[in-house]
């Protein structure tokens, strides 16, 4: 349905996005990964046609849309990370003014403005100024002014940063409302990571510019197939111990955490005993020891060697 | 395009600090210019003064003892002839009995005459405000002063029981007859009548300039029109400035994704400067004739020349204004455009005249001031207010349409095509 091909974006010779290429078949749920700076902004602007790109191209269904962007953003839902309203306006006032630059027809419109509200659960508060709204709120009338044309494929640039849970959880089942009651195709980025992984049926790890992995959840992590996350709690901190865990055989990485240790070991190690062993000498008792469940966070880690929100 | 415009007079109707900057502030200004520089509580109608005339001099003996002087001067009997007879045509004291009791003079002044005890004892009682004492000899001292150039050895004084306005009014007009009297003598101007017009205080109606026929114009009128054309072009870039926001926010963008022309933008931006510009002319006039009654007696046809050349300067006002948004979204750095602005906005302001006359300039400055729209605005205006000659208002009504259609298409040429940078 939509696809970059070899997307690419150099700023003063610099590439801030490098020879990208995705996909989005439609009614997917895709999700787009990084941590801050790694391009992901420039290439959702790409794909709008708010940025044209250096090289490479977007196609909807099969077409570019570089040269006449204007059957793509018929069919586009932008959410950009800032919320793209009138602060002097009401919520009512903003999306009737955005319904009208869609060419929303006028009975339409008002049923559609009803609808787009109920939707992002705010239909009792449409006549209040978005100023006197809370940032979760004036979130969720960013996402409701994106949906006026009833657009078939949403884009979403962070839509949750800075917000209340309940406003949280309110975006993330309106989303998913959209992707799988309406059938919208959906490409969602996003600092947290559990977000991604509720809502997305495939995901794309970018950085630096670059996709460094793609697939569905599960194909990313077996990327982590030979390898095992385990939590250890101690009673009490010691960087000898900790040093002395790190020469340890099969042991990968050893990272320090409020309880314990997070150790990424070998597959089919034999770490317990050592780490026991270990424990008795330095006078630490091991309080709880556990083989966790990889998660998409820990395959961030593996492929980028830092946090999402590093 | 009527939602962009909807959407942006009610952005602006929204932000009330704007509302009263853009609004009321002009109004506020003109009325308080006017206050510091009309004088208007010195207004004529509101002082009246009661005055004792106290004549100490005598007509008859002023006359002779100045024909003594005439025969002892080294002149042939020719010119002693002519200067007694002009001299027997003039009565100094008369005249300034004449002035006080003018048609003028009257409507603040009255004057009776006392002896100088009893004008003092009324003065002292507070029945009086003053006395104009006409001092002995003042007949013969002022015949040899305006016929053989002696030097004065005593004038008309004006005494009070203490200083007030309306005394210090008084010693004003009457020194300004006496200069004027004595200076028509010297310039030779033999025909001087005592109905000659009084050099009045015109409070509220300070005259600035009016010759060649044309009325005068009042200060009043030229702070309201410049005031009016200035805060006009402080709305152009309100209005465009607006567009930082907007871009910043990426309410711009989201505009752009809604797959409208981006010029639709610009004609918004243009349009609503336009009205708002109309808006600011409408308020500020209706506010200050009303409270100022800034054109008096007026006619419908002054008013509608009046409203042309306002129009026409709106609409420089949006073509400015649209001007101002295309750089805004032209240029990467937000703060550079709002400053650019400022800087032309500042300059015509200064060249237009619109934050002082620009009479005591150099000429050339004065000519390209005149040649900026508010400069052209304020002096076609003001040649309206003093002349309303119809033919007059149609240069520059031509030439601020030029100055829109220029802006708006250097605007165009510079916005954003489809979005893309």
């Amino acid at each position: 349905m939509l696809e970059t091909v070899k997307l690419t974006k150099s700023f003063k010779d610099k590439k801030v996005v490098d020879e990208i290429n995705l996909y989005l078949h439609a009614g997917e749920s895709v999700g787009l990964l990084g941590p801050n700076g790694a391009g992901k902004s420039t290439t959702i602007s790409m794909i709008a046609s708010l940025i044209r790109p250096t090289s490479g191209d977007v196609k909807l269904d099969g077409k570019s849309t570089i040269q006449n962007p204007s059957d793509l953003r018929k069919v586009l839902g932008v959410v950009p990370q800032e919320i793209a309203l009138y602060e002097e306006l009401s919520a009512y006032e903003n999306l009737k003014f955005f319904g009208k630059a869609y060419r929303v027809e006028r009975e339409r419109l008002e049923v559609r403005i009803q609808e787009v509200l109920d939707m992002v659960g705010l239909k009792d508060r449409q006549k209040e100024l978005i100023k006197t709204f809370s940032g979760g709120m004036k979130r969720r009338i960013n996402i409701a002014a994106a949906l006026l044309h009833n657009p078939r494929i949403l884009i979403l640039d962070e839509p949750t940063v800075g917000i209340d849970p309940q406003s949280r959880n309110h975006i993330l089942e309106t989303v998913r409302e959209l992707n799988e009651t309406h059938g919208t195709t959906v490409l969602y980025t996003s600092h947290y990571m559990e977000e991604v992984e509720q809502l997305c049926n495939r995901v794309y790890i970018m950085d630096h510019g670059k996709i460094i992995a793609t697939g569905s959840k599960e194909e990313l992590m077996s990327i982590l197939s030979s390898e095992d996350t385990i939590g250890v709690q101690l009673s009490k901190r010691s960087e000898a111990f900790t040093d002395k865990i790190k020469t340890l055989p099969d042991v990968l990485q050893v990272e320090q955490t409020k309880e314990g240790l997070r150790i990424l070991a070998k597959k089919n190690h034999n770490l317990l005993s050592n780490l026991v062993h270990a424990a008795e000498k330095e006078g630490i008792q091991i309080m709880n020891y556990q083989v966790e469940i990889p998660s998409l966070e820990d395959v961030f880690l593996h492929l980028t060697g830092k946090t999402l929100r590093d | 395009m009527g939602a962009f415009i909807y959407k942006d007079l009610l952005v602006f109707w929204r932000n009330r600090k704007e509302i009263l900057m853009a609004l009321l502030l002009p109004i506020l200004i003109i009325v308080i210019l006017n206050f510091a520089f009309s004088g208007l509580f010195m207004d004529e109608k509101a002082i009246h003064i009661d005055v004792a005339v106290v004549q100490e001099d005598d007509l008859k003996k002023g006359k002779e003892q100045f024909a003594a002087a005439v025969e002892a001067k080294d002149l042939s009997s020719q010119e002693k002839n002519a200067v007694l007879a002009e001299a027997a045509r003039i009565d100094p004291v008369q005249l300034i009995h004449d002035f006080l009791n003018s048609a003028d003079m009257k409507e603040w002044v009255t004057v009776k005459d006392l002896s100088e005890r009893e004008a003092a004892e009324q003065v002292k009682n507070g029945e009086l405000d003053a006395i104009i004492k006409i001092p002995e000899g003042f007949t013969d001292d002022s015949l040899s002063r305006l016929l053989l150039g002696e030097p004065s050895q005593g004038s008309v004084s004006i005494l009070a029981e203490e200083e007030s306005r309306e005394v210090s009014t008084l010693q004003e007009v009457v020194h300004n007859f006496v200069n004027t009297l004595n200076m028509q003598f010297a310039l030779g101007s033999k025909g001087f009548q005592a109905s000659s017009e009084p050099v009045l205080p015109q409070g509220g109606k300070e005259v600035v300039e009016g010759d060649d026929g044309a009325d005068a114009y009042t200060i009043s009128q030229y702070f309201t029109i410049a005031i009016c054309t200035l805060f006009a072009l402080f709305m152009a870039q309100t209005v465009a400035l607006k567009t930082i926001t907007e871009k910043r926010e990426q309410v711009f963008n989201r505009i752009l994704l809604t797959n409208r022309h981006p010029l639709f933008f610009l004609f918004g931006k243009t349009v609503s400067a336009f009205i708002l510009a109309c808006m600011q002319f409408m308020m500020t006039l209706a506010a200050v004739q009303l409270l100022l009654n800034v054109f008096p007696d007026k006619t419908i046809t002054f008013w509608v020349g009046l409203v042309l050349v306002l129009m026409a300067f709106a609409l420089t006002v949006g073509g400015l204004s649209a001007l101002f948004t295309a750089l805004t979204l032209h240029l990467s750095d937000s703060n550079a455009a709002s400053g650019i602005s400022t800087l032309i906005i500042m300059g015509f302001g200064a060249l237009g005249g619109s934050f002082f006359p620009l009479e005591g300039l150099p000429e050339p400055i004065q000519k390209v001031g005149e040649w900026t729209p508010n400069g052209l605005t304020q002096t076609a205006l003001i040649e309206w207010v003093q002349y309303s000659h119809l033919n007059d208002l149609m240069f520059p009504i031509l030439f601020l349409a030029a100055v829109f259609i220029i802006s708006f298409a250097i605007s165009v040429s510079i916005f954003p095509k489809r979005g893309r940078s």
